[in-house]
């Protein structure tokens, strides 16, 4: 299953956090950080798949393993660069890895569409959709659906795929994106 | 600020306040700071303005919502926020799906399962689920998909199975349902009831690729835990997969750059990993065509990066399931070939997979050369720019080894182990250590071995490892002197690393008069190195140089003084532990006669057969995960206990082996390792040892005690099934089974011992049913008797009035008793189910056979008595006198319909049936039948006697013939009944307005 999907910029400032094992909100922090130092360091062009470090996994369950539960320990990290922004999926060995870089394709692809034209600010002003957009992907840390136009419509029926007014000048699109923030800001 | 105006005025959702300017001022706000402090700033003044606002009451839906917002927004950015949750939560009572929605993502991001607000909410989420408002079902669904735990799964699992099965819910709602469930199911498998499977399942056939999909998902699920009452997911499958690849059977818009829905194609793959290859052929070659089409398709050149991401994501899956199958020869030898072509690939994501899969293949393939071959490059690969790649590279390496390549590939690891990455050290080390005492064939090769890896990664050695090194060389008496003198040179050199020390520590006490002869390794030299590296190591290790120099004092007496001295320096020491070792160890000493000296420095004994620590310390670092993996790093011998990775076994069963006494040796294991130093029981116990993997909790921790119930067995047998099976007893076609909304025909061909079934499914309803399905069931005590293969599978789905056949061949091995049986199932609106018992009995096997007077009685002589003989006299049902008789043609017309030569003459009493026949199997031959029926008309008795040719035959036979012909003929003359009110108005119930 999936554990987890980030999105963090270059910076390594968390646009979206989004987690199918429950965590502490320290723990979470601990993680993203963790992950965004592994992923950062790695140059373009190397694979798309990292395994977790076991100190990162092992972290990353204690607070929410019961002896009951199934454990859904994650161990891979696959992650894609677009422009100033990090796409990160956290999942059990079990899933392709090639399907989850393609889910995150969909995913970037979905949100181009519902922005037209999509950039961090749009992420940042409009997390509910972000969320909302997910959503219509996975559900429970499982995929539900992987047809882009399904996945805009389902959130488009929710009604709210306005894009608030951005008070400030918009940075380049994803595809391109360049943003100079003075001291990044949120 | 250039504001985009534009975008403000054409993409407001809905005119009125609801963009909540405040929210985004907030964020503008922040993002505006230019310290961290002012950001901080910030944030505490809103948290302190939403705190008194939510103190205040009485806010507005609207006003709610934004303030819960600019919570999110302070929670995604790292802040605890615990106070808002009340107010969160309450929003998703509200009316307004907007506030509703944001009260949703409020509960899904700040709770979890445990969070003692959730018992608040399960009823408004119910209230959502049932509401009419498809939206609000989905967001329900979507929030229990995040936070439902137990409590939540038994109150609203039932409203979340009707969801998924009900004909009128929207694809959108099916298939959020169908993870929900499987995420309450994850939390507490008592969630879904068994009776559910079969509905389930049939949901896999659904026409919508977003639902087949999450159903697909829900069933991998379910089939890991209970493989028996999910294996009809097995051939589902299989056809929608060839449906997809072969057929083109999907729909246009789930075609992602130019393959059709990668993801479903990858799920139906894994889903079959999770059985063991099928035995039915036609499955097979369902699964075979596939998969070649796969890979024909990967052949072609993608257009783009996309598109060559999807193709591999489904071949690389492909390629799990040919090496899962292991039988398919043909499809086997093209992988391996591109596998040797992906290592190599320029793509590093292909070459990290291209390992993988290798990894794969070798822990399941029967030899490793196709593997071998690549070596170089395998090796090649340690050296790769990724650490992926490289982290690969070690697995594979690790599973390939064997004896023939252990030493070169011991060598690489060794040599690369110097400039690994840190983060895998830990792993090679324990690794190598693995492979070194695994493979060794000499005894200088695993001491040389072990020392320098020690030598080389101390920091990166676990005791584990260290441990081991002992018990072996103490284990094995022929590695004694050796590992004897190597450690003593490591710990004369000047850096040693300390766990080389405590190695020589332990082993020098032990074995050190065994060199004490040689050339510098006398006691006083051998005294002088451990001495020589008390100063600088840790008190752990002290405490055991002090024991070895307690051992020196029984083996070397000539060193005694200085030995003495050492402990009486130590009695000094301020480390309490290595103080009052030291006391007593000089007590011990000095003692008028060593006899306790002796006792306690006595040889130690070898060490207890265990389970090697190194394996299952490496087993630790693999995380077990919801969906079991089917193999793991290792090579063959680590995947050799299948039933913990295949489903076909005691699911159940969590651990491959028992370790609790390490007595019992592996045969196969024991042998082939053993090999390496004949005459000890040492290697031999050692790879038994090594056999100890310990996968535990790779399986649902509560074992499922359910037996599932086989609904198409003879026990579940549909009321109505006998008619269409009687009459189809004496008859090759006809129809079978006949309800409101189907009828099977069924038309048969009987050849000697072989057979050929076609059913005629047609649809008398007026609507087109789906999910057809049909699956055969034969009691597995005459799975040796009769054996089936079904030719192909029907359609899925089936137009009003249109007609689905399948064909299915029979072979009578031997005599059988049962009939075989199949359950028909079907969606039409709800699932719909028959099971019915197929008209295929042993006399259909028969042929009639014409003989003379003479050979009929010479050979009814031959035959003789019982137990080739069976005899029943009987009685027309209903007694004599009833609406039933005997008469000579029912007889005539029912001794030929079991397929008798009704032998005319024979008899000297004209009214006497004599008959004779053949009988055909396959494996027990053809069998000679004889048949006499004496009919007393009078007293409606029959007595009826079989002889065969073997004793299996008779008594099926007479029974099957005394229960058709207690039946008897009506004796009513066949009377026109003019139908009755109530046919009347059943008739007409559905025009008729009552």
């Amino acid at each position: 299953m999936i554990n987890a999907v980030l999105v963090f910029n270059n910076a390594g400032q968390p646009r979206l956090t989004k987690f199918y094992t429950q965590l502490e909100t320290s723990v979470q922090q601990r993680l993203i950080s963790e992950i965004f130092a592994l992923v950062s360091h790695r140059p373009t062009g190397s694979c798309n798949f990292l395994p977790l470090p076991p100190l990162l996994a092992s972290s990353g369950t204690s607070s929410s393993s019961s002896p009951h539960e199934h454990n859904d320990i994650p161990s891979l990290v696959t992650y894609r660069h677009y422009a100033t922004l990090y796409f990160i999926i956290i999942s059990t060995a079990t899933e392709s890895p090639l399907a989850l870089i393609d889910l995150i394709q969909v995913y970037v692809e979905a949100l181009d569409r519902l922005f037209e034209n999509v950039c961090e600010l749009d992420l940042i002003f409009n997390f509910e959709t972000l969320h909302a957009c997910l959503a219509e992907i996975i559900v429970g840390g499982v995929v539900v659906e992987t047809q882009l136009e399904r996945v805009v419509e389902g959130v488009k029926s929710q009604g709210r795929v306005a894009k608030r007014p951005v008070n400030e000048s918009r940075g380049v699109a994803l595809g391109g994106m360049g943003g100079n923030f003075g001291w990044a800001g949120r | 600020m250039a504001s985009s105006g534009g975008g403000f005025l054409s993409r407001g959702s809905s005119g009125n306040n609801a963009n909540m300017r405040g929210l985004v001022q907030f964020i503008a706000d922040l993002r505006n700071a230019r310290a961290r402090e002012l950001e901080e700033k910030r944030i505490n003044k809103e948290l302190a303005n939403i705190r008194q606002k939510f103190k205040d009451g009485n806010l507005s839906g609207y006003h709610k919502k934004k303030y819960v917002c600019k919570l999110l927004y302070i929670y995604i950015l790292g802040w605890n926020v615990d106070f808002g949750h009340l107010e969160a939560v309450n929003l998703i009572s509200a009316n307004k799906y907007s506030e509703k929605q944001i009260g949703y993502l409020a509960m899904t991001l700040f709770l979890h399962e445990q969070h003692e607000l959730l018992h608040l909410v399960v009823n408004s989420i119910r209230k959502d689920l049932t509401d009419h408002n498809e939206l609000f079902n989905c967001l329900a669904l979507h929030a229990i998909a995040n936070v439902g735990g137990r409590e939540m799964g038994e109150a609203l699992s039932g409203e979340v199975h009707r969801l998924l099965i009900s004909p009128t819910s929207k694809a959108f709602v099916k298939k959020k349902a169908a993870l929900t469930l499987l995420r309450l199911y994850r939390k507490h498998p008592d969630i879904v009831q068994p009776q559910w499977a079969e509905r389930i399942i049939s949901l896999m056939d659904d026409a919508d690729m977003g639902v087949a999909l999450s159903v697909t998902s829900l069933v991998m699920a379910l089939a890991q835990d209970q493989p028996d009452q999910y294996k009809g997911s097995y051939v589902k499958a299989a056809s929608r997969m060839k449906r997809i690849l072969v057929d083109g059977e999907y729909a246009q818009d789930y075609l992602y750059y130019k393959v059709p829905c990668p993801w479903i194609q990858v799920k139906l793959l894994r889903l079959l990993q999770y059985y063991p290859p099928s035995d039915d052929l036609h499955v097979r070659e369902l699964i075979r065509e596939s998969l070649q089409k796969i890979l024909n398709l990967a052949l072609e050149m993608p257009k783009n990066v996309q598109q060559n991401n999807a193709q591999n994501a489904v071949l690389f899956e492909a390629i799990n399931l040919i090496i899962h199958l292991d039988t398919e020869q043909a499809l086997m030898k093209q992988i391996s070939h591109r596998l040797g072509k992906f290592i190599q690939s320029r793509e590093t994501n292909v070459r990290y997979l291209g390992l993988e899969a290798m990894t794969h293949l070798a822990a399941r393939a029967e030899t490793l050369d196709p593997i071998k071959q690549h070596q170089t490059i395998i090796i090649g690969s340690l050296k790769d720019r990724d650490i992926s790649v490289r982290r690969k590279g070690l697995d594979l390496l690790y599973s390939m080894c064997d004896q023939t390549n252990a030493q070169p590939i011991v060598g690489e690891l060794l040599q690369y182990l110097q400039n690994a990455d840190f983060a895998i050290r830990e792993e090679m080390v324990l690794k190598i250590a693995i492979l070194t005492e695994k493979y060794a064939t000499d005894i200088q090769w695993y001491v040389d071995i072990s020392l320098r890896l020690i030598a080389m990664a101390g920091d990166h050695v676990s005791d584990e490892v260290w441990h081991r090194v002992i018990q072996i060389v103490t284990n094995n008496e022929e590695l004694q002197v050796y590992a004897a003198q190597n450690i003593l040179q490591y710990v004369k050199a000047d850096h040693c690393h300390e766990t080389l020390v405590k190695i020589g520590g332990y082993i020098l006490g032990e074995f050190g008069h065994l060199i004490a002869e040689d050339k510098g390794c006398s006691p006083i030299e051998q005294f002088l190195a451990l001495q020589g590296k008390l100063q600088g190591c840790s008190s752990g290790t002290r405490a055991i140089i002090l024991s070895c120099f307690i051992k020196f004092v029984n083996l070397f007496p000539e060193i005694k003084s200085r030995l003495m001295f050492v402990f009486r320096a130590y009695s000094h020491t301020l480390d309490s532990e290595l103080q009052q070792r030291a006391c007593e160890y000089l007590a011990l000493a000095s003692l008028p006669t060593d006899d306790l000296l002796r006792t306690v420095c006595d040889e130690m004994p070898p060490f207890p057969e265990r389970q090697s620590a190194l394996l299952s310390r490496l087993h630790q670092k693999h995380a077990n995960t919801s969906d079991k993996r089917t193999w793991v790093v290792g090579g063959k011998d680590a995947n050799a206990n299948e039933k913990d990775f295949s489903l076909a076994k005691n699911p159940g069963l969590k651990r491959a082996f028992s370790n609790a006494n390490g007595t019992t040796t592996n045969g196969s294991n024991g042998t082939v390792h053993g090999t390496a130093t004949n005459g000890t029981n040492g290697h031999a116990k050692v790879a038994n040892d090594l056999d100890g993997l310990d996968m535990t909790d790779a399986g649902p921790s509560e074992p499922k005690t359910l037996k599932a119930p086989n609904l198409a067995s003879a026990a579940h047998l549909s009321p109505g099934w006998e008619v269409g099976f009687n009459r189809l007893m004496l008859k090759g076609e006809g129809i079978l089974y006949e309800d409101g909304q189907i009828q099977v025909g069924v038309r048969s061909e009987y050849r000697g011992q072989a057979a050929c079934v076609v059913l005629y499914t047609s649809n008398k309803a007026p609507a087109t049913i789906t999910s057809f399905t049909t699956t055969m069931d034969l009691d597995p005590a005459e799975k040796d008797n009769l054996s089936y293969e079904v030719r192909d599978l029907p359609d899925s789905s089936i137009d009003p009035g249109a007609q689905a056949q399948q064909m299915i061949m029979f072979e009578a091995k031997k005599v059988f008793d049962k009939s075989p049986t199949m359950r028909i199932s079907y969606l039409a609106g709800a699932l719909q189910a028959v099971t019915i018992k197929l008209p295929v009995m042993i006399h259909k096997f028969m042929d009639p056979a014409e003989l003379s007077a003479d050979d009929f009685f010479k050979r009814w002589k031959q035959i003789g008595g019982a137990p080739r003989e069976a005899q029943r006299i009987f009685g027309v049902k209903g007694g004599k006198g009833g609406d039933y008789e005997f008469n000579d043609s029912f007889i005539r017309k029912t001794v030929e319909g079991f397929r008798w030569g009704i032998l005319d003459g024979v008899d000297p009493n004209k009214k006497n049936f004599v008959g004779a026949s053949v009988l055909h199997t396959s494996e027990g031959g053809k069998f000679g039948c004889l048949l006499r029926l004496e009919p007393n008309y009078t007293t409606q008795m029959i007595r009826l006697t079989l002889r065969a040719t073997d004793e299996s035959v008779p008594p099926v036979l007479i029974k099957m013939m005394e229960d058709r012909l207690a039946v008897g003929v009506s004796t009513l003359p066949e009377v026109f009944e003019a139908p009755t009110r109530r046919d009347i108005s059943d008739a007409f119930s559905n025009v008729l307005v009552t």
